[in-house]
């Protein structure tokens, strides 16, 4: 049998068949990447769009809370824009009349429901601030969250990289 | 003759059906992608400022348990950091104690500071694990937040250290 005949005779049995190391290779790796950062409780909190939040060490996990952002323009509470920042900070004293009213709104209905169905009201709420915030504007929310009953408030952060 | 059978019975090996590994990966990675974190968020925990709680009750239970407190706290000013208890502040005359270097607050300084009073302070008082930070009104967000972290822990020769975790915010007498 001649050599070019045996070659000839190779390709034609692979020829059915793509190569697939290659791609097993990829979908290997893919696989162990997503596995590392995989998550059980997926996310909790979704950061909005215009805002950075700061970066700190912190290693607690987010919990699930009323949402307040701040951004540099807008105050919202569960998505709906309430006050604007900059008006916000040049109030006198530490409450802000608009914050408060739509908080305490959120607190009566969770008072509500505690007493129809029994599901308890914590108060919790979530802070999501712009990194560049001046914290005189922080502070004023703050203060106002836990005038209207929101005492157990959380700043959202991301975690910095190990 | 025989060398070619075995040539033979190489070439001619059937590939492994890849199919049943393929539909695996088809389903695990769209899977995965979906649950997979890119973004750690991470959170910290807060008590009431003390401004909204001295207005309540906070000043009854304050007067109350009126035992020897360090009462420590942290002011941040455009300058640096203001470190300060019931009894003193340590500065002199108007100096930050930890200044602002090459237009960066000394976070490290801070947490070392914070560490010997911490070892100063042990079995003294009761509120080793509080600290009040106080902040300049135009003081950005991501430098709280800094300053929280370098007083929550501190590592020493490899170990984390805790500091100060309860923190408790607070605004600038104007």
């Amino acid at each position: 049998m001649s050599l070019r005949g045996r070659i000839r005779r190779r390709h034609a049995s692979d020829a059915v068949m793509p190569q697939l190391t290659s791609m097993m290779d990829m979908f290997t790796i893919l696989l162990v990447f997503l596995l590392k950062n995989f998550s059980t409780h997926g996310q909790l909190i979704s950061p909005s769009q215009d805002i950075t939040l700061p970066v700190s060490a912190v290693q607690q996990a987010p919990e699930i809370g009323l949402d307040v952002v701040v951004s540099r323009d807008w105050i919202l509470v569960n998505g709906k824009p309430v006050a604007r920042t900059p008006e916000a900070e040049k109030l006198e004293g530490f409450i802000i009349p608009n914050l408060r009213s739509e908080l305490q709104k959120y607190a009566n209905e969770g008072r509500n429901l505690e007493e129809k169905y029994g599901k308890k009201f914590s108060g919790k709420v979530t802070i999501q601030g712009d990194k560049r915030l001046a914290y005189r504007a922080l502070i004023k929310v703050m203060a106002t969250c836990g005038q209207a009953n929101f005492p157990n408030m959380r700043l959202v952060v991301y975690q910095k990289e190990e | 003759m025989r060398t070619s059978r075995k040539h033979r019975y190489v070439f001619d090996l059937d590939p492994i059906n890849m199919t049943p590994m393929m539909n695996l990966m088809v389903v695990l990675i769209p899977l995965l992608l979906t649950s997979a974190e890119f973004v750690r968020l991470g959170i910290i925990e807060l008590n009431l400022p003390p401004a909204i709680s001295a207005t309540g009750m906070g000043a009854a239970d304050e007067a109350r348990s009126n035992a020897r407190k360090l009462d420590l706290a942290v002011t941040i000013t455009d300058r640096g950091f203001f470190i300060s208890s019931s009894m003193a502040v340590l500065a002199n005359e108007g100096e930050p104690t930890l200044p602002v270097l090459n237009g960066v607050h000394d976070y490290n300084g801070l947490s070392r500071k914070l560490w010997e009073i911490k070892q100063q302070a042990r079995d003294l008082y009761p509120d080793l694990e509080q600290i009040i930070i106080l902040a300049e009104p135009e003081i950005d967000y991501q430098t709280v937040v800094s300053t929280m972290d370098a007083a929550r822990t501190i590592e020493i020769e490899g170990k984390t250290e805790i500091l100060f975790p309860e923190v408790f915010l607070s605004a600038t007498v104007r």
